[in-house]
């Protein structure tokens, strides 16, 4: 047994693994953290296959970015307080299901005519070391052949940039927008003391402007925090 | 790899990471004695000639330690979460090359672990999963102030990698190659200025780039005035305030590690690595020549850190997007179109 097989056999079977922990665990940060070592693997099975810069691409972008921003999100919130996930929801689920079999259906496509079929693509290693290495042949073939893809996957994520924007803008719902966000981890410190002034700023607020804390903080969102207002004060 | 057999690629990364570990032993040693020297201090003295033993006492020190968990804390995560940090900052040393191959004792040596085609970005990405130790530290501390620490170094994180790898295109387009060792012998060449032959380190070529980078390295590496994320007057360290003996360790030594390979790094992309006086004949004055410039690094950074107060977040995100930025893509541009009027391919 080459040792090429051995690190395959490891790399997919962790690959495999983490993937399943992604569905199946129940904490949604420790899905996250399955995914990141299910993308990990992912990076190492490119590299094995030769195509180096695509491995460490999908460590940079989706490790990296993607994945540290989708945990962001879900750092903020409660688990304990999240909807139940298939409850009341079976839309979500068959489009779900469908999308899933039709990635699994192309992938098999593709596996069946490349490697059954052997009608293997023009990028041999051969091809990719005469046109200089695996960044040189993916830099050309995707600012030629697939231009149009390229510059279209462009003009979408410029859309998704602006569409950001918008949508994370407060001041273009008329007046400034007093979001509730609740920066308390799961077991923080709100669980952790059992008594004690749990909403209490710790800054001095004058009398006049001091409003009681209900419930969960308030947080308000403003482009500059020199133009910070106290939740009580409307904006100018 | 070269043609060389794999034991002696094992004991060349053997020594890299002896070198390294015990350099970034001596790396807090040589901050705490340069910081003291702004601020009118001595330093540590008392363990051994100059403290020189300093960083002996304090890993043995960190090692009799209480090792706390917050009863708040997801275990599982609070354990492994350094752990990244650590291993990650390690894993980047892989790529940085230490000069050619020579010939040793009969054998040829590469004096590199390995020569990855697509080296510059293996650095960007240990940097981006390096992350994930500081945003999953904080988080499973189970504390606000942790979890403020750990969201404050996603956003900067990711800003700041932007830049730091759009710095790097400039060389990219001049050199046509992402090895660093081939980056590095680039600039090992000389380019006749007038009377005078001068050496084609990048920073001549693209000082912008260089500017761009040392400001990107100093906030990828969270040092002051980009280290937001510890910001110990406002958050109590951030992300590690709950971490305590070896743990926080390897968060300490995680991020001394970075500084030293982003020292070497920039030294090898910008000041020509081993490039230097009679480093082509005699390949030890070449690794002296990298050391002595990896060093000159990192007085700098511990100036900006004697020297400037913290940022506020939101002054540093929008020195990223705002300014850092547009200036990255200027730079790209600018080399692009000089490299094609180069090429002869305008006007």
């Amino acid at each position: 047994m080459s040792w090429e097989l051995v690190f395959f056999a490891v790399f997919s079977a962790a690959m495999l693994l983490t993937g399943i922990g992604v569905v199946a665990l129940e904490n949604p940060v420790h899905s996250a953290i399955s995914l990141v070592g299910c993308f990990i693997n992912v990076a190492a099975l490119f590299v094995m296959l030769g195509a180096e810069f695509l491995g460490v691409l999908q460590i940079i972008i989706y490790t990296g970015a993607v994945l540290v921003l989708v945990l962001f999100t879900i750092m903020l919130v409660d688990p304990n307080k999240l909807p139940a996930f298939y409850v009341g929801k079976p839309m979500q689920r068959n489009v779900s299901a469908i999308v899933g079999a039709i990635l699994m259906v192309e992938l098999g496509v593709a596996i069946v005519t490349r490697v059954a079929l052997e009608q293997i693509g023009p990028h041999t290693n051969a091809m990719v070391d005469q046109m200089g290495g695996n960044v040189q042949a993916i830099g050309q073939v995707m600012l030629s052949e697939y231009a149009l893809a390229f510059e279209v996957a462009s003009l979408v994520l410029t859309v998704g940039v602006v569409g950001a924007v918008v949508v994370g803008l407060p001041n273009r719902l008329g007046a400034l927008d007093t979001v509730t966000m609740s920066l308390g981890h799961s077991r923080g410190a709100e669980d952790a003391i059992a008594a004690g002034p749990k909403f209490e700023s710790p800054m001095n607020i004058p009398a006049e402007r001091y409003v009681a804390p209900v419930g969960e903080r308030k947080v308000v969102m403003t482009k500059d925090p020199d133009k910070y207002t106290h939740p009580g004060e409307t904006s100018k | 790899m070269g043609d060389q057999p794999i034991w002696i690629t094992f004991i060349v990364t053997f020594v890299i990471m002896i070198v390294l570990l015990t350099s970034m032993a001596y790396t807090t040693w040589y901050e705490r004695k340069v910081l003291a020297r702004f601020q009118d201090r001595i330093g540590p003295t008392r363990t051994g000639p100059a403290g020189l033993l300093q960083p002996l006492a304090d890993a043995v020190k960190l090692m009799g330690k209480e090792d706390l968990i917050p009863e708040a804390a997801d275990r599982k995560v609070f354990y492994f979460a350094p752990m990244i940090t650590f291993i990650t900052a390690i894993l980047a040393a892989a790529v940085i090359p230490w000069g050619g191959t020579i010939e040793l004792f009969g054998q040829s040596v590469n004096l590199y672990p390995t020569d990855l085609n697509v080296g510059a970005l293996f650095i960007l990405a240990t940097g981006s999963i390096g992350v994930y130790g500081i945003i999953l530290g904080g988080w499973s501390s189970g504390n606000r102030y942790s979890l403020l620490g750990a969201i404050r170094s996603a956003a900067q994180v990711i800003s700041y990698e932007l830049i730091l790898g759009f710095s790097l295109v400039g060389i990219f387009i001049i050199t046509g190659t992402m090895s660093l060792k081939e980056i590095m012998f680039r600039q090992h060449e000389t380019i006749s200025f007038g009377p005078f032959e001068i050496a084609n380190w990048f920073v001549l070529s693209q000082p912008l780039a260089f500017v761009l980078f040392v400001i990107a390295a100093v906030a990828e590496t969270n040092r002051a005035p980009f280290d937001l994320p510890e910001a110990e007057s406002e958050l109590v360290a951030g992300f590690m305030t709950e971490y305590s003996a070896m743990r926080f360790a390897l968060y300490f030594l995680g991020e001394y590690i970075s500084m030293i390979i982003m020292s070497l790094f920039a030294s090898t992309l910008f000041l020509g690595g081993t490039s230097g006086p009679g480093a082509d004949t005699y390949w030890p004055l070449g690794i002296m020549w990298l050391v002595l410039k990896a060093i000159a690094f990192l007085f700098f950074y511990i100036w900006l850190r004697a020297t400037l107060p913290r940022f506020r977040f939101d002054q540093l995100m929008g020195l990223a997007w705002k300014v850092l930025l547009p200036l990255a893509i200027l730079n790209i541009a600018l080399t692009a179109f000089f490299r094609l009027i180069g090429n002869g391919q305008v006007f």
